[in-house]
């Protein structure tokens, strides 16, 4: 694609969002959302084939009923409160329309069945992009209504999410749809706490952006869409095998990791506020993301899987350039000891 | 107690920045060194503890087990030499930094004051040895192994992280210097009971209990040398000494919910002596016979007496140096024939007259000999296991005897008879294996003499 292009519709996702999460006026909300579907949908076609443009084609019209959806609970709302600004929804069945328009604009089970194909069919870089920008801006405007949401439909969905993401994801071989079962996961981590105290939705949100884009630039560097592929790392690049293991192991909640540390304060969050069962099931449910990681980290780190003579003699063209990786790499793994900094949020 | 963890921690540049031949001996000195450091926490001057901040403390109970630890690691280092000379450097520097970091998790968490610190650290263990087992292990089977060792100790200790989560939110605070004089019943109710369970099973899954010991054979089995180490002689004593912590605060549930629990390890200590009768496999009947040890440590805490908390603490130093020094003797067997199987290699006393002599006294500790700690450690839960009811001598006393049979069949079986001819070609005991072995067994005898130091907190 020309790069200017490229440029101008990427600046469009991004200022999307940003009008998003800054308006105060319902329309303008929903102006945002719509321009960001519109830009992304070149960015996911960047490859012109009938697979991504089937991918894009669900997206979509997934995105777009959402949309619908969002803006009828808006037009709900200013019948019954009579105003655009964007504060608590003052109407319950608003609130329920509102919230399983931004569930499906998340992925969220019961609305989860587009994120796995959709991110099968794009190419790891756009990937990148649905998994960890998009879920910004509906998550910000789940963050402002926060106060209003239906308790029980939104535990629900989370704790449907968790299982939906950790079953889910045993079957798969190919990376990305990994990606998606995880990502529909922890936003099941994500959307559980948030009713209770939506910083740590924020802070569950950052840390996993982190470990995700650490993730897709890791997969994006050996060039791998299948666990077959990843495990031919250990042939070119045996130091992104130790990586790949590490964040691995973050992503599925470990301690000593911080992938540790939003699982912690979740379940913290949740204990103070009286539900214990439901912390439990959720962390034991986060057991079954962990067990597919670690099928993938036994295929790549942890034995030298076998492979053709060929793959060991692979030819080494010029480093794909991975944007940030230690710092992130630093990030994904090694920030427990700073749960204490958090008491600042307060 | 820094003194202790950041040259430990330090141990890891010092790996990185060894020249080739001078890794082994860099790390296997100043882990000694380090050791030598830890002896000092020996002097407990009364039955409280010595806290050295409000982070780490350390009493009678965790100092012998951060003495063993630290002195753990440079056995390891030498046990190790031999299965990984043919690796290249990296690979060798990374596995002496997976040692030194399960080490340093290990020290924190025997000397942690806050209990949610604990349990991080607790979990933390698991991904080094984790990592050791998969990647260095020589079977297929070491992938199943991983799995095993990894969920079966997930599963049991993430309901203890809800768990401690929810005493934090009733009490305040989890740091253990203030919960110890700060005790209040349990009120008795059907979520305490469910309380009781979340803290403790984590603990049972990891000593472990007779019907959670799956992951147990086979995590030993598959395990290198410095891994099967490690696993018996210090993981295990983890849940041991997390469940003398956390029952402190369990009461008085604990007098009615332990019942399930004892009888599983009453009977699964008979049950698991008597597979080693049966057992082929050489490091499997050495796993197999912790798993018995471990029942009489998980008998002794539940039943709560003052003799029993003095005779847990003296198995677990005495069983995690014997355990320890069994897996070194079947691995010098295993590098000479590349096979696991006793049968395999008999009559090696003809051929290795010295390393008979470790047999002997290792298989001697192993059941209990008069007056090795071992048999302190055995008497005593004995005795109070008796006094808690009359009925269980017969178990007891059935578990020792066949703990002496298995004992004598494996050294039997190995040492005497008619060597297979197969073997006459082996190479002789390395001075580093025989070392090795003298560096079990000097504590072991050294302790007989004054075992006041490893008896606990209850002394």
């Amino acid at each position: 694609m020309n790069p200017l292009i490229f440029t101008t519709i990427l600046m469009t996702v991004l200022l999307g969002t940003m009008i998003v999460m800054m308006s105060s006026h319902w329309l303008m909300i929903w102006i945002g959302f719509e321009m960001n579907l519109l830009a992304i949908i070149p960015i996911l076609m960047k490859k012109y084939n009938p697979r991504t443009m089937e991918a894009s084609t669900k997206y979509f019209l997934t995105q777009a009923t959402a949309s619908m959806l969002l803006m009828m609970a808006i037009i709900i709302n200013l019948m019954h409160s009579g105003q655009w600004t964007i504060t608590k929804v003052f109407n319950p069945t608003a609130s329920i329309i509102m919230t399983s328009a931004l569930a499906m604009k998340l992925g969220l089970t019961p609305f989860h069945f587009w994120v796995p194909e959709v991110t099968q069919g794009i190419s790891l870089t756009s990937g990148l992009i649905l998994l960890t920008w998009q879920k910004l801006a509906p998550m910000s405007i789940l963050y402002q209504i926060s106060p209003s949401i239906n308790l029980n439909i939104l535990l629900t969905m989370a704790v449907l999410s968790i299982l939906v993401g950790g079953w889910g994801g045993l079957n798969q071989t190919q990376l990305r749809k990994i990606m998606a079962y995880s990502s529909i996961a922890h936003m099941g981590w994500m959307t559980a706490v948030l009713v209770y105290n939506p910083t740590l939705t924020m802070l569950n949100m950052l840390i996993y952006i982190m470990m995700t884009l650490t993730m897709f630039m890791l997969f994006i560097h050996s060039s791998s869409t299948t666990t077959l592929s990843l495990s031919h790392t250990w042939n070119k690049t045996p130091l992104i095998t130790t990586l790949i293991l590490i964040t691995l192991l973050s992503m599925g909640g470990l301690p000593p990791l911080s992938g540790f540390m939003p699982k912690w304060m979740i379940i913290q969050e949740l204990t103070k506020n009286s539900s214990i069962i439901l912390p439990t099931l959720m962390a034991i449910m986060a057991l079954l993301n962990l067990y597919f990681y670690m099928r993938l980290t036994y295929s790549t780190s942890l034995t030298m899987f076998p492979s053709t003579n060929n793959m060991k003699m692979k030819w080494q063209f010029e480093t794909k350039r991975i944007t940030l990786l230690p710092p992130l790499i630093v990030m994904s793994s090694l920030l427990l000891p700073l749960t204490p900094m958090l008491s600042i949020l307060d | 107690m820094l003194k202790i963890i950041i040259p430990t921690i330090m141990l890891m540049p010092l790996t990185w920045l060894s020249k080739k031949n001078m890794i082994w001996i860099n790390t296997t000195t100043y882990s000694l060194l380090i050791s030598l450091i830890s002896l000092s926490l020996l002097n407990q001057p009364s039955n409280n503890s010595l806290n050295f901040s409000l982070m780490f403390f350390s009493d009678p109970l965790s100092a012998p087990l951060l003495v063993l630890t630290t002195w753990l690691l440079p056995l390891m280092l030498m046990a190790s030499q031999h299965h990984l000379s043919k690796e290249p450097l990296i690979r060798k520097k990374l596995y002496i930094t997976m040692l030194t970091m399960l080490q340093t998790f290990l020290i924190m968490t025997f000397t942690a004051t806050e209990l949610i610190s604990f349990y991080i650290l607790f979990e933390a263990t698991l991904v080094p040895t984790l990592i050791i087992i998969t990647r260095w292990g020589n079977q297929t089977e070491r992938l199943n192994a991983g799995l095993y060792f990894l969920f079966y100790t997930l599963m049991g200790s993430l309901p203890l992280l809800v768990a401690l989560i929810s005493i934090q939110n009733l009490t305040g605070s989890l740091n253990f210097l203030l919960i110890q004089y700060w005790n209040q019943a349990l009120p008795n109710s059907w979520s305490n009971i469910f309380l009781w369970l979340a803290c403790m099973m984590a603990f049972m899954v990891k000593m472990p209990l007779y019907g959670l010991h799956l992951w147990l054979p086979k995590a030993h089995v598959e395990a290198p040398i410095a891994g099967s180490m490690v696993l018996a002689a210090i993981l295990l004593k983890l849940g041991g000494y997390g469940m003398l912590r956390i029952t402190t605060m369990l009461n008085p549930q604990t007098s009615f919910m332990a019942y399930p629990f004892l009888m599983l390890s009453l009977w699964g200590m008979i049950m698991t002596s008597s597979i080693c009768l049966r057992q082929t496999d050489l490091k499997s009947l050495i796993a197999y016979s912790s798993v018995s040890h471990m029942a009489l440590v998980i008998v002794a805490v539940l039943i709560q007496t003052p003799w029993s908390y003095m005779g847990a603490t003296a198995l677990m130093i005495a069983h995690g140096l014997t355990s320890s020094m069994l897996f070194c003797l079947a691995n010098s067997n295993y590098e000479r024939t590349h096979s696991r199987t006793m049968i395999l290699a008999r009559g090696l006393q003809t051929l290795l007259p010295l390393m008979a002599a470790w047999w002997l006294l290792a298989s001697l500790t192993n059941l209990a000999l008069p007056p090795s700690i071992n048999l302190i450690g055995e008497l005593f839960v004995v005795m109070s296991s008796f006094s808690w009811s009359n009925i269980t001598i017969i178990l007891m006393g059935a578990n020792i005897t066949i703990t002496a049979l298995y004992s004598l069949y494996m050294l039997i079986t190995t040492q005497r008879g008619k060597y297979t001819h197969h073997i006459n070609s082996i190479k002789p005991s390395f001075t580093r294996e025989n070392a090795l072995m003298a560096l079990h067994m000097t504590p072991l005898l050294l302790l007989s003499l004054n075992p006041k130091i490893i008896l606990g907190f209850t002394y």
